[in-house]
């Protein structure tokens, strides 16, 4: 009787731990977890020709992002805890790639909202979709201005996003302009007058070059433009000409990314181009990655770059701490980008949680539109949205201001010392935030 | 014949290529209507219906359908009167600044071209003369002495010696850079007296580059030329190159410096036989095991699978390396601590001054490298028992095997060689660009360009059409009139080199003439 007894308890015991998984709690910790995950699709490249490092860093942001929050019991909604899920795309920084990864999100994977983006021609492919879907957005790194200014205004014969009353799309890396209006702003003082500009063929590089040559034409000095292909290595014929113009510029802007500006920069400092007494090298962000940016460009000393993000002497806690742990990983500083795919999430999770929904897209953009968080770029909110009946330009604003973060940091820093940490490089531009007292640095000159 | 009124010639332009086209598609098809005892060949019809149609419109093709015998003697004489016009409109064109004058100068050398490659070859074969070359020199000529070339080549049918073909090919590229010089006077390649100066220096940039792209060319010619069959690994096979230097310089680097006290870094030089034998190894290694079933005629369909086979081998190298390297760039340290050299600049009369010229240095260094390699590899191939082997393998497998050579070693040391190469060119490389798992792609497409412009497995052609390709690079980045689009087009203007020696002789530079 006894033994009948204990097989019983025993079919009882292995049909419970059976049907555990099943159940509509899981316990995980501390946390009790709904059955139903939140799934976030991240649009990321990681495979060329896209830029695989910034697709590499903004998939280790977000598993960090997820990890924290899940750490914390997920996104709370209706008294659930629940557990976020990522699910990384490559979008190869194909237009066409990247819409069909979209798609299946929306279709295979049913993900909730989406983030990431890292190539302006994958977000300006992506966004219609995106918003035709209803999937909130929070795209964390594609510059290009109509990106956000496509929610209210019309691009490329396509309507505002707006026009039916919502619009799913938001973006807290800055529009090129906003970069481009710190770069002129800082050149312009430094009293340039013949400017040449090398900008890559895709929708980050042509629409920034344009806005910088206007604003430089516009103050009067002379601008020479020269477009370059991704991953092109041999710039060296097209430097030589540069070298061989009647007038030396006052300053050579570079508007490519990835391991493409690393040799454009490397081959311009080789031919004594600049940076030199005579020529300024203004590179771009991809130069803040101080141990990667030194072992190829070794003769980079004296660059200037711009920066987003908030400048590494004001950093956070939540800064600190990401960065620290990016360090361990990737033996480098942390971007801005995995800065911002980080936050972004963070932005995701804490609309849901204050919607109370994790499928109507609606009222997550609703809320999205009065986020108010503070995170490891500094205090995230939207200016600009259905929420303010006021349009950008309203208040004198340019377009791309609507669902666009108004407050990422952009800096320009250069390096003195060779082989110097970008934490210990100098800030120049803008005044407020300068670590060494100088706007510029000749080469040979110290703070 | 010229006319002045532009309408006209507008009109002119739109209604000539009208009944040219219907020229072009109608009387072929009439080809069993035409009264003719021996029907004329497709081509000649096609080629009347063109000319007529352009030159007579209606009135030429119905004589042509009704007189056919006419057809040869007219297409000539209607060609060269087409030409002459052209011809005529452009010196009226050239002679006045004011009227741009680029579409008569493009249309008046390739009308030239296109007659006389159409008919002094056939003409040539008419008379039973040697043909050899007479194409190319019947085009060249065409294009710059225009109807002159018909004068020099009809008569006498000379044989076209390479003195022929030196003299004509120098007359165009002066031809060429003159007309480009009335269109573009501001520019840098043309602007007197500097433009030596900038020449020369593109040219400089163009043949040093040119040398590294000739190193990786020459293994993947070396094994098209033994097996028979394009390495689609190539690309990846010289990116592992590049990395297995530089973890071996790193690494070397490392126990050196703990071994001695010192911090110690390894000259990239070291990584590059190092890179080459690894490499090596794993060329020999993927052919025995996946190509030699294909040679011993255990693969159906032998082409298509050497072409996944490769490409699927240089699939797994590249993710492989992305798994373990990771995708941020890597570079190696310099060769020679000397950024660059330069020529200065040096007065060599009143007026002239040679200079300033500038060579990076770790690039000066790379290209005798490559030079060097590439002789070894010559040397290795002419001198050596083996290497004679090589050569008898890729002339005639069968007969190389009668005289006691074993083909399927020579297939296995062919690819494991090239791949050397391939990887002895990325190690010399890495310390020159930045390297990441996808950085063969470029330079793997500029290869398969290379090699087929030099002529399919011969080494001399892939050192020369890697030479070629670089100056064509430079010189159309450097000197196209707009700089914001001529780096982007780079590797356009060598495909369009590519193309037109393609066009005059498709076996390459060196190929083998077919048998």
């Amino acid at each position: 009787m006894k033994g009948k007894s204990t097989l019983a308890s025993l079919v009882v015991l292995l049909a419970l731990v059976a049907l555990l998984p099943f159940s509509v709690i899981h316990a995980d910790g501390h946390c009790e977890f709904a059955d139903e995950a939140i799934k976030i699709g991240g649009l990321v490249p990681l495979s060329a020709p896209g830029s695989v490092a910034g697709g590499v860093a903004m998939s280790w942001a977000f598993n960090r992002a997820v990890d924290d929050i899940n750490a914390d019991c997920g996104v709370q909604i209706g008294g659930q805890n629940h557990r976020l899920q990522i699910v990384i795309g490559d979008s190869e920084g194909s237009p066409e790639r990247g819409q069909a990864v979209v798609e299946r999100f929306i279709l295979e994977d049913e993900v909730h909202a989406v983030s990431g983006v890292y190539h302006s021609a994958v977000g300006l492919a992506t966004m219609g979709i995106l918003d035709a879907n209803g999937i909130p957005t929070v795209f964390s790194e594609p510059w290009n201005d109509n990106v956000s200014a496509n929610g209210i205004m019309e691009y490329d014969g396509r309507p505002p996003r707006n026009a039916d009353g919502v619009d799913h799309i938001f973006r807290i890396s800055p529009a090129s302009s906003m970069v481009g209006g710190v770069v002129v702003d800082w050149l312009l003082a430094e009293g340039v007058d013949n400017v040449v500009i090398i900008a890559e063929n895709t929708d980050y590089g042509q629409p920034a070059a344009a806005d910088e040559k206007a604003r430089f034409e516009a103050a009067g000095a002379t601008v020479t433009q020269i477009n370059v292909e991704l991953g092109t290595e041999d710039f060296v014929p097209i430097l030589s000409r540069i070298q061989a113009s009647a007038t030396v510029p006052d300053v050579v802007r570079i508007l490519v990314t990835g391991e493409t500006s690393y040799n454009l920069t490397q081959q311009m400092a080789e031919l004594g181009i600049a940076p030199t007494v005579d020529t300024i090298c203004v590179t771009n962000q991809f130069a803040f990655q101080s141990e990667q940016y030194w072992e190829n460009v070794p003769d980079g000393n004296y660059c200037t770059f711009n920066r987003v993000g908030i400048i590494p002497s004001l950093f956070s806690d939540i800064a600190v701490g990401l960065n620290a742990d990016y360090f361990e990983e990737f033996e480098d500083i942390i971007p801005s980008f995995a800065m911002a795919s980080y936050d972004a999430l963070h932005i995701l999770a804490d609309g849901m949680e204050r919607a109370g929904t994790i499928s109507d897209g609606a009222a997550i953009v609703a809320a999205i539109e009065t986020t108010d968080l503070e995170l490891s770029q500094g205090r995230y909110y939207f200016n600009y949205g259905n929420h303010n009946d006021s349009m950008p330009a309203d208040d004198g604003m340019p377009d791309y201001f609507w669902h666009q973060w108004p407050d990422p940091v952009v800096t320009m820093m250069q390096y003195f010392e060779q082989g110097q940490s970008s934490l210990d490089a100098a800030v120049i531009f803008p005044e407020v935030y300068q670590t060494h007292g100088t706007g510029y640095m000749a080469p040979g000159e110290m703070p | 014949m010229v006319i002045e009124d532009s309408l006209s010639v507008w009109w002119l332009l739109l209604a000539g290529p009208l009944w040219a086209a219907i020229g072009l598609y109608v009387l072929p098809r009439s080809q069993g209507k035409i009264k003719r005892d021996e029907r004329i060949d497709v081509s000649r019809l096609q080629i009347a219906g063109l000319i007529g149609g352009f030159a007579l419109g209606p009135l030429g093709l119905g004589l042509f359908y009704l007189l056919p015998e006419m057809i040869r003697r007219a297409t000539l004489i209607l060609g060269i009167l087409i030409a002459v016009f052209v011809s005529s409109q452009v010196l009226v064109r050239v002679s006045d600044p004011n009227v741009p004058s680029v579409l008569w100068l493009v249309l008046a050398g390739p009308l030239w071209a296109a007659l006389a490659s159409y008919f002094i070859p056939r003409h040539y074969h008419d008379v039973d003369a040697d043909d050899n070359n007479a194409l190319t020199a019947a085009a060249l000529g065409g294009f710059t002495i225009g109807p002159l070339i018909f004068g020099l080549m009809w008569k006498h049918t000379p044989k076209i010696s390479r003195d022929w073909m030196i003299v004509l090919g120098s007359l165009g590229a002066w031809q060429i850079y003159t007309l480009f010089a009335i269109q573009n006077p501001g520019n840098p390649c043309v602007q007197a007296p500097f433009q030596v100066t900038y020449l020369a220096q593109q040219t400089a940039n163009g043949v040093v580059i040119g040398c590294i792209y000739s190193l990786m060319a020459v293994g993947l010619t070396l094994i098209y030329s033994v097996q028979g069959i394009v390495s689609f690994a190539h690309g990846q096979l010289y990116m592992v190159g590049g990395y297995f230097s530089f973890y071996f310089l790193l690494h070397a680097g490392n126990i050196l410096s703990e071994l001695t006290g010192n911090e110690i870094t390894v000259n990239p030089i070291w990584g590059i036989p190092v890179a080459g034998f690894i490499v090596f190894l794993m060329g020999a290694a993927f052919e025995r095991g996946f190509l030699k079933p294909m040679h011993d005629g255990l693969i159906e369909r032998a082409s298509e699978y050497a072409i996944l086979i490769t490409f699927g081998f240089g699939f797994v190298i590249e993710y492989t390396t992305l798994a373990i390297a990771g995708p941020f760039p890597q570079r190696a340290n310099r060769f020679i601590e000397i950024r660059r050299f330069t020529f200065p600049r040096t007065q060599i009369t009143e007026d002239f001054s040679f200079g300033p010229l500038n060579i990076i240095g770790d690039r000066a260094f790379a290209m005798i490298v490559g030079i060097v390699l590439i002789f070894g590899l010559l040397y290795f191939l002419q001198r050596t028992w083996t290497g004679r082997g090589l050569r008898a393998t890729s002339q005639d497998k069968q007969a190389a095997a009668v005289t006691g050579i074993n083909p399927t070693n020579m297939n296995t040391l062919a690819f494991a060689l090239g791949s050397m190469l391939a990887a002895m060119s990325g190690a010399a490389l890495i310390p020159i660009f930045a390297w990441v798992p996808w950085v063969g792609a470029e330079m793997v497409g500029r290869s398969y360009v290379i090699v087929v412009l030099g002529g399919l497995g011969s080494v001399p052609g892939a050192l020369f059409g890697g030479i070629i390709v670089g100056i064509v690079e430079a010189l159309g980045a450097g000197c196209h009139p707009d700089p914001s689009r001529g780096a982007a087009y780079k590797e356009a203007f060598a495909l369009l080199i590519f193309a037109l020696v393609l066009l005059l002789k498709p076996t390459g530079l060196f190929g083998r003439e077919p048998h």
